[in-house]
């Protein structure tokens, strides 16, 4: 049962991270609209539930809740892409098929990753499969620690070093790979 | 320590989540290894790269007001509503932690800090964004309405909550929604449609029933009336 001092504590929990909150949807939705509407639903989840919130780790526990609400609203609207179940083992058997892209020596990457403008650095990002992008979006975007990540995700943490290292491998080769063609013109 | 071993490490060295022991294993291993170091280097790179390419956003203005106004006034209520939630609850449980929400705000003009729409009715915003159960829906409005004749409502529609509001839309066993929706607007319900949900489906403005108006953005529209006109929110 909620009661005023309830939604007081909700508040002060809860609000101050709206903005990591949208930030995290923009990037998990893909489009500003839906992650309003996530954010929205995200937060009326979290009302609903916030009797299972444990202690005052309040972040990553409403962060998850954004993170389900912005693939069930892209499922909702029939929106194809990395939102879609995603085969980790399938696309790890694609990678070591690609090996001979992402084993690349790493020092000419640095260099050209360095050249790489912003919105090409977007779009790759954009483009990996969601297992990869979310544990980069949270990492890099929303500072978020391993532990953290776990949390959001829902895998140990052995599962979110090691996806992100690949998915770290994975946007190098992927940026290196667009970069390229229009130096040399091709 | 191989290199091999190191690479494994090299993330969350990065990272700052290695142990000390760990830490101090590939701080040995870089001072003779070009090779990692050019690795580390890769990494670093594309780490500055992506914080220089995304900032993270901040929540835009309209979507904190909803977001507040989702929670003003909602303490817990004094007694039990008369509104029968039960079709839909029973109907579609996956929305049901929504209606509770709903439930919840429903319950404000119990509460002594609310006074809005009283002398003239309650008014009440329909929050609509699945396309399941629609009939049921209808159905609540309607015993709603049955229960409150002074009611006032509005129905935002967007996402697939839209759908039974396009021109020739049928339920599941297909019967057109036309008639259904006519009786509503006959007792004064009214239909919003979200633009942004047509634009995002890519659905022509003029497949909406004329029955319906459009509004920008359905999650603003349902803001401003909680805020600006004194709605209480309900989620179908």
């Amino acid at each position: 049962m909620h009661d005023d001092w309830e939604r007081e504590r909700f508040e002060r929990l809860m609000l101050p991270h709206l903005d990591a909150a949208y930030s995290l949807a923009r990037w998990l939705a893909k489009n500003d609209g839906l992650a309003e509407d996530a954010v929205q639903e995200a937060y009326l989840r979290a009302w609903r539930f916030f009797g299972s919130l444990r202690g005052d780790d309040a972040r990553p526990w409403l962060l998850r809740i954004v993170r389900n609400a912005c693939y069930e609203l892209r499922q909702r609207e029939h929106l194809p892409g990395p939102a879609e179940d995603f085969d980790e083992q399938r696309h790890d058997a694609e990678m070591l098929a690609a090996g001979a892209v992402i084993t690349l020596p790493v020092n000419p990457e640095a260099a050209v990753i360095a050249r790489a403008e912003s919105d090409l650095v977007r779009q790759c990002l954009g483009a990996l499969p969601r297992d990869y992008h979310e544990v980069l979006v949270l990492r890099e975007i929303e500072g978020c620690s391993y532990k953290e990540i776990a949390d959001i995700v829902g895998t140990p943490i052995g599962t979110v070093m090691s996806r992100l290292s690949r998915a770290r491998r994975l946007l190098q080769g992927l940026i290196a790979e667009r970069v390229r063609p229009r130096e040399t013109g091709t | 320590m191989k290199c091999t071993e190191v690479n494994r490490l090299l993330n969350p060295y990065i990272d700052g989540e290695l142990d000390l022991q760990n830490v101090l294993a590939v701080e040995a291993h870089l001072q003779e290894c070009p090779r990692c170091n050019a690795a580390i280097a890769g990494i670093q790179t594309m780490r500055t790269a992506i914080s220089r390419a995304c900032e993270p956003a901040k929540a835009p203005l309209r979507l904190r007001e909803a977001v507040q106004a989702q929670f003003a006034g909602t303490a817990a209520p004094r007694q039990a509503t008369s509104l029968s939630l039960g079709v839909c609850l029973a109907a579609a449980p996956g929305i049901a932690a929504l209606l509770i929400v709903g439930w919840l705000a429903l319950a404000q003009p119990w509460n002594a800090q609310s006074n809005a729409g009283t002398a003239q009715g309650t008014r009440i915003v329909y929050h609509l964004a699945g396309g399941n159960h629609v009939k049921a829906n209808l159905r609540t409005l309607k015993n709603h309405l049955d229960a409150e004749p002074n009611l006032q409502v509005v129905v935002v529609a967007h996402s697939d909550g839209i759908n039974f509001l396009l021109q020739g839309a049928k339920d599941t066993e297909g019967q057109p929604y036309i008639g259904a929706l006519r009786e509503l607007r006959a007792r004064g319900v009214e239909f919003r449609v979200c633009t942004n949900t047509l634009t995002r489906q890519q659905i022509d403005t003029r497949a909406v029933v004329p029955e319906a108006v459009l509004v920008p953005s359905g999650i603003a529209e349902i803001s401003r009336l909680q805020k600006r006109e004194g709605y209480t929110y309900l989620r179908l």
